[in-house]
């Protein structure tokens, strides 16, 4: 398993990533990883607060439509995500702080995934805020925040 | 792009610092008048006028590290009178903006009912003037560190530094906490998600999608948006004064203030002007408010961008 994520590390695609100058390797992978956040969370917390009860007065049917850019965050942050550990394989393959980040993204997933089911059910009432809707939807902003938390700790704390 | 070849930031912080003193002057003079003669035209005009204050207080204040990199070691300027300054401006900021806010409140409540809440407009007014006073007092204190023939002869300069809201308190809280900055950085980017997640619902809708939403509906959400750009404006503060360095000859900083105000013109338009805020359930907004809305949502992943990019293209880290 290392040597395969030692030859993955040692990938011309990786080492460019990793050592390159340019602008676009590393900067631009990691910035727009931090858009596909923005979009992938950002859309998840507006249907979840909605969810919660604010702006209880939004129809959910509409509101569909923020899984759908949701999904597209996410995909944004899977290629950027693969491609960041591409160019530190090994290293992040154990790092505690990366598995927990991923971790979380997949509870986070996976609770949107629930709460999408969940709300849109055919026999789902009207305004669809059940208290189970509503534990979901907590998960959910959880999940992304615990996510987010060890993403960002991934810059500071120094693991061997 | 180096940004001293851009536009001298030392020559904007001298243009700029007239505003919040001058600003809020004619927001709480016009504010006085609109009650004595009860005109909610007047009072409409004094609210706007401190939420544009507000937004030009932002590079007001984020160009004065980069004036303070112009002045320091010329004679009679000390760091002592330096960071006096610094001290009352740091806080005339942020009462400036909480006062911005909070005239956004009484603006909003007045799109929705026709009139602000009871105390709404009150509140902007004590803002306001504690603003004033507080911006007043920064302003001579940045006045004296250049003009040595006004500064009073016993007047004993107030020790910088003594509290935690002072450059050297949060400087000192970020050295000894090695959690306070990561833990800073982790409330800055989920409150950013906020930001981007409803502001992004809301123009996307001013933008023509998802129409099946009665506009009312939605911008009962804008507060709450306005609270995680609180919690943003909070922590980035932090990590200015913690580490002004990296900030004030940095390019994307500048730029991503200028894409804020920008952002911010947007949300005022947004409140006070656009057509779509009275748009029903299936109702098409106006080509203007979709253009808008479009920039809106550029502008914000624009500010996204130049946050990222500050290591990179500047140089933050």
């Amino acid at each position: 398993m290392t040597e395969v994520l030692a030859s993955l590390q040692q990938s011309g695609l990786s080492v460019w990533l990793r050592e390159s100058e340019s602008i676009w390797a590393l900067p631009t992978i990691l910035t727009v990883h931090t858009l596909g956040l923005g979009i992938l969370v950002g859309a998840a917390f507006a249907f979840d607060l909605r969810v919660l009860g604010m702006g209880r007065s939004i129809p959910l049917a509409p509101l569909a439509t923020l899984f759908r850019i949701a999904w597209f965050g996410f995909w944004i942050n899977t290629v950027t995500g693969v491609l960041l550990f591409m160019s530190d394989a090994v290293r992040k393959s154990t790092s505690p702080t990366f598995l927990t980040k991923m971790a979380f993204v997949a509870l986070g997933v996976a609770t949107l995934v629930l709460l999408k089911r969940h709300v849109y059910a055919r026999d789902a009432g009207q305004d669809g805020a059940s208290s189970t809707a509503k534990m979901l939807a907590l998960g959910s902003i959880v999940m992304w925040c615990a996510a987010i938390g060890a993403g960002r700790l991934l810059a500071y704390v120094v693991e061997f | 792009m180096a940004i001293e070849t851009l536009f001298n930031v030392a020559h904007l912080h001298l243009l700029l610092n007239h505003v919040p003193t001058v600003g809020s002057v004619i927001g709480v003079g016009l504010l006085l008048l609109s009650l004595v003669r009860r005109n909610d035209h007047l009072k409409h005009a004094s609210l706007e006028v401190f939420f544009i204050v507000a937004l030009l207080t932002l590079p007001a204040y984020l160009t004065g590290v980069a004036a303070q990199d112009a002045v320091e070691g010329r004679e009679g300027v000390t760091q002592q009178i330096i960071d006096r300054h610094h001290d009352a401006a740091m806080v005339a900021f942020l009462l400036m903006q909480l006062t911005g806010a909070a005239a956004w409140v009484a603006l909003w409540q007045f799109r929705r009912r026709g009139h602000p809440a009871g105390w709404s407009v009150p509140a902007v007014l004590l803002l306001a003037v504690l603003t004033l006073v507080v911006t007043g007092r920064a302003a001579t204190l940045g006045g004296e560190i250049r003009h040595q023939e006004i500064r009073l002869e016993d007047a004993t300069p107030a020790v910088p530094g003594v509290g935690w809201l002072t450059k050297d308190g949060i400087q000192r809280i970020v050295t000894e906490n090695p959690w306070v900055w990561p833990a800073a950085e982790t409330l800055h980017f989920i409150g950013l998600c906020v930001v981007v997640g409803i502001l992004g619902l809301v123009n996307l809708r001013m933008m023509g999608f998802m129409k099946a939403i009665p506009f009312a509906a939605l911008h009962r959400l804008l507060p709450w948006g306005l609270l995680a750009f609180g919690v943003n404006l909070l922590t980035g503060m932090l990590f200015y004064v913690a580490t002004p360095e990296q900030y004030s000859m940095n390019g994307p900083f500048y730029w991503k203030i200028i894409f804020l105000m920008l952002a911010g013109g947007d949300f005022l338009y947004l409140t006070v002007k656009a057509k779509t805020f009275a748009l029903g359930a299936g109702e098409d907004p106006p080509v203007f408010d979709k253009a808008i809305a479009a920039t809106t949502v550029v502008l914000w992943l624009g500010v996204v961008y130049w946050g990222r990019m500050l290591p990179f293209i500047g140089n933050a880290f």
